[in-house]
């Protein structure tokens, strides 16, 4: 007898639907399974038959094939453990097909018959609305996941006792009830900026960053709280929207990230990699890619410290992604598309010791300090519109503090910057100011003519490139639409030129 | 001015064009081998050293001293090294009189490597490298303190810019007593080691390079004491916006991190760098570090 399960596979970021074959014939008793399965996929039928056997469960000695088609697919992921058993059952007449159309079923066996949870639900349950399946038989574990998805009934199992309970009798099935997880993205509880004292400077640069969507390179001696400062940096974003928390959730679903109480990210990423991380590790890596630092930073902050000490293959696969906000990973087999839309933030020692131009306590040679900022490959600080000083506090600074400014205070004015971007760039393909080039950046950057009559002296005084000038264009116009103005006036082009980005000449 | 030859010329002891100033000091080497020109007799000449690695003051200082030299038609000498003696070469090409770098190796060999564009910039405006050592010899760790005792035969005064406790720059400026030229030491603070050289050279009774216009006193190039007095006061009183004012009295000749001068001044961070910029494009102000500005 023959019987079908629907299930899914996941390559990369995309959902792909398998159909779970089983059929039960006569000739010598075994137990085959086709259809170009990785090594974890072909153990489930050790696991299929151990559990059924365990909930009493006693396959007939026949030929059982499990083919899982479409064949040219490589079935890699987790979670066909509990499709393979429910197809195998069903072609043995164990228990009635007729239930188990239009559902989608995924999940993993313990020996014993509980069903486990997997990573990647999210994706496959929202892949499965798609499809137009009626119902998704997914492990209990991950039942607040699966609930995310609206419109869309979702069975959690526990074992394989109830499965077949439920497949023999669905009406008296009774359904958990469905969490309503609209809750707004909550901010309070993560690390704030009213924590930081001092560092106007840095403060400032990261509100501006913000606003307009800039790339930030910190500057500063070791240990002044860099990675503290870009650690706050998420905290006056823009809170997630539902749709782009659902976004992340699935990323980090399939990743196998998720945290276990509530599988909702409500707070935006803050990815901070080592510097030894390699290429794979950043990009997306393995035979079957899996998200890579840049994505799980999507819609949040990609923090790389002590940049100058990252190899430079490592480096320069930020530069696609930064441009177009998505990496396309290419393996023997396929590509791989994965979503990379973050804010890079950056730090460095200023040279080899750190302390420069602090010369009593700096004793590298100028070659030495020319040598370790030209270790920053060049293409990547071209992308990186704004740079920052941090300094030492000194200590009475840190006995009795000035206030500082709480990071809700900041994000309102930062959503405020950012809705008029949104107003202006309304009809574009662009949404922020980091991303003005060519016409745009003609457009929409007006400025007063004392403006430019200052960025003419500067361009000339300061030796800017072509380049850098459009990023002080850029950010000036970040600067003024932080205070709501239309025109970019001197005070604004002033305070981009000071937060220029990083020239190689420059010191 | 752009092109130049690169003919190593070679001078021996006893012949015409030997420096006249070189010729009656013991010491001094049996030949000179150089490229381009040597220092004209005739013409004041000061010599510009100290350390290699120094901090943005004395980088400015040495750069401001030898234009000020240079414009008032003095050659200045120095060895070509990174730090003080390069800013000493790069201050007086912005001047009109040559200036000439004394090397540790052959003529031929720029050391070091990056000096490259300022080696040829001295050569193209009309001075000269000059070396006791045959071309093609490589320059080795005893041939820079011997190479000193050039620098200051051919000058006639020689200024110690930043210089440690211990430093080659002392050499030269020993050296230059040897031979019975005066030597002139700019201050630094007291707590600032990389002046230590400096303030012990004026304890020993170095002359206080407290502005360009005393040493160029030296060769009479000056007006004279008022015109010093009305210099040094032209830079107290400049024609400044109120805060902008505030700003700039916060600035030092060391370098100072934005975030102190937030703190210092209280003032918002938004004026703060929007006012440093215009200061630093007034030219009262110079960015030597990411957000670190000292005064000029």
């Amino acid at each position: 007898m023959f019987a079908s399960v629907l299930t899914a596979a996941i390559h990369g970021m995309e959902v792909s639907p398998i159909q779970v074959e089983a059929d039960v014939s006569d000739g010598l008793p075994s137990f085959i399974m086709v259809g170009y399965a990785a090594s974890q996929v072909k153990e489930a039928q050790d696991r299929v038959r151990t559990a059924l056997r365990n909930i009493g469960v006693n396959l007939p000695p026949k030929r059982i094939t499990v083919n899982l088609a479409p064949a040219d697919i490589r079935k890699d992921s987790s979670g066909f453990d509990l499709p393979v058993a429910v197809a195998v059952l069903a072609a043995a007449g164990l228990i009635g097909e007729k239930h188990l159309h239009g559902g989608m079923i995924m999940g993993e066996l313990s020996l014993s018959g509980e069903v486990q949870p997997i990573s990647g639900i999210l994706a496959r349950v929202i892949r499965a609305r798609e499809l137009g399946c009626t119902f998704c038989m997914i492990p209990e574990g991950n039942l607040r996941e699966a609930s995310l998805v609206k419109g869309m009934k979702v069975l959690g199992v526990k074992n394989l006792r109830e499965v077949m309970d439920y497949i023999a009798n669905p009406e008296v099935y009774v359904h958990p009830p469905q969490e309503e997880s609209e809750g707004s993205s909550s901010l309070n509880d993560g690390p704030d900026f009213s924590e930081v004292f001092g560092q106007e400077g840095a403060k400032r640069a990261a509100e501006i960053a913000a606003a307009g969507f800039h790339n930030l390179l910190f500057i500063g001696p070791p240990g002044v709280g860099k990675t503290m400062i870009a650690k706050r940096i998420p905290s006056i974003l823009p809170p997630l929207t539902f749709e782009e928390s659902l976004e992340i959730t699935k990323i980090y679903s399939i990743a196998g990230l998720l945290p276990e109480g509530d599988p909702l990210i409500r707070t935006r990423p803050f990815r901070s990699p080592h510097h030894t991380s390699t290429a794979q590790s950043l990009a997306g890596g393995g035979r079957i890619p899996r998200p890579g630092e840049i994505t799980l930073a999507h819609r949040g902050v990609l923090f790389l410290d002590e940049i100058a000490e990252f190899s430079r293959h490592t480096i320069e696969i930020l530069r696609q992604p930064l441009e177009e906000k998505f990496i396309c990973v290419s393996r023997a087999t396929g590509s791989y598309i994965f979503p990379a839309s973050f804010m890079l933030v950056a730090s460095t020692n200023p040279c080899p010791c750190g302390y420069y131009p602090n010369m009593e306590r700096c004793r590298c040679t100028q070659n030495e300090v020319h040598q370790y900022l030209g270790k920053i490959s060049q293409p990547l600080l071209d992308r990186i519109d704004l740079c920052a000083d941090i300094s030492e506090t000194p200590l009475e600074d840190i006995k009795n503090p000035l206030p500082a400014e709480p990071s809700a205070a900041i994000r309102e004015r930062v959503e405020k910057a950012r809705r008029i971007q949104t107003e202006r760039y309304r009809g574009t393909d662009i949404l922020n100011n980091s991303e003005l080039s060519g016409k745009l950046l003609d457009q929409h950057c007006v400025l007063t003519e004392d403006a430019w009559k200052l960025i003419h002296s500067a361009f000339d005084r300061m030796h800017l490139s072509m380049r850098s000038y459009h990023r002080i264009l850029k950010v000036s116009r970040t600067i003024a639409d932080l205070e709501g103005s239309g025109e970019i006036s001197c005070a604004h082009i002033a305070e981009a030129l000071s937060y220029r980005g990083l020239d190689r000449k420059y010191w | 001015m752009d092109s130049f030859s690169t003919e190593i010329k070679c001078v021996k002891k006893g012949e015409p064009g030997y420096p006249e100033k070189m010729k009656n000091l013991p010491n001094m080497p049996k030949q000179l081998y150089y490229i381009g020109k040597l220092p004209d007799d005739s013409l004041p000449s000061l010599a510009v050293v100290g350390a290699r690695s120094c901090s943005p003051y004395g980088r400015i200082q040495a750069f401001r001293y030898a234009r000020e030299a240079s414009t008032h038609g003095v050659q200045v000498i120095s060895g070509l090294a990174s730090g003080i003696d390069s800013e000493g070469h790069k201050g007086a090409l912005e001047g009109e009189a040559p200036t000439f770098a004394v090397m540790g190796g052959g003529p031929d060999l720029c050391y070091p490597a990056s000096n490259r564009s300022l080696y040829e910039r001295i050569l193209r405006c009309g001075g000269g490298i000059l070396s006791e050592y045959a071309p093609g010899t490589k320059p080795m760790p005893y041939s820079f303190p011997a190479r000193n005792r050039i620098i200051s035969a051919l000058s006639d005064v020689v200024l110690v810019v930043e210089a440690r406790k211990k430093s080659g720059s002392l050499i030269t400026a020993e050296c230059a007593l040897d031979q019975g030229k005066t030597v002139y030491a700019v201050p630094g603070a007291v707590t600032d080691s990389l002046s230590l050289g400096c303030n012990k050279l004026i304890f020993d009774g170095a002359g206080i390079a407290y502005c360009p216009e005393v040493i160029l006193d030296e060769w009479g190039l000056n007006a004279g004491p008022e015109e010093i007095e009305h210099k040094i006061n032209k830079n107290t009183n400049l024609a400044l916006a109120t805060d902008l004012k505030l700003l700039y009295s916060y600035l030092d000749c060391r370098p100072i991190s934005f975030d102190s001068i937030v703190r210092k001044s209280g003032m918002d961070a938004r004026k703060v760098s929007s006012s440093l910029v215009e200061l630093v494009l007034m030219g009262f102000a110079q960015e030597v570090g990411k957000h670190y500005y000292i005064r000029l």
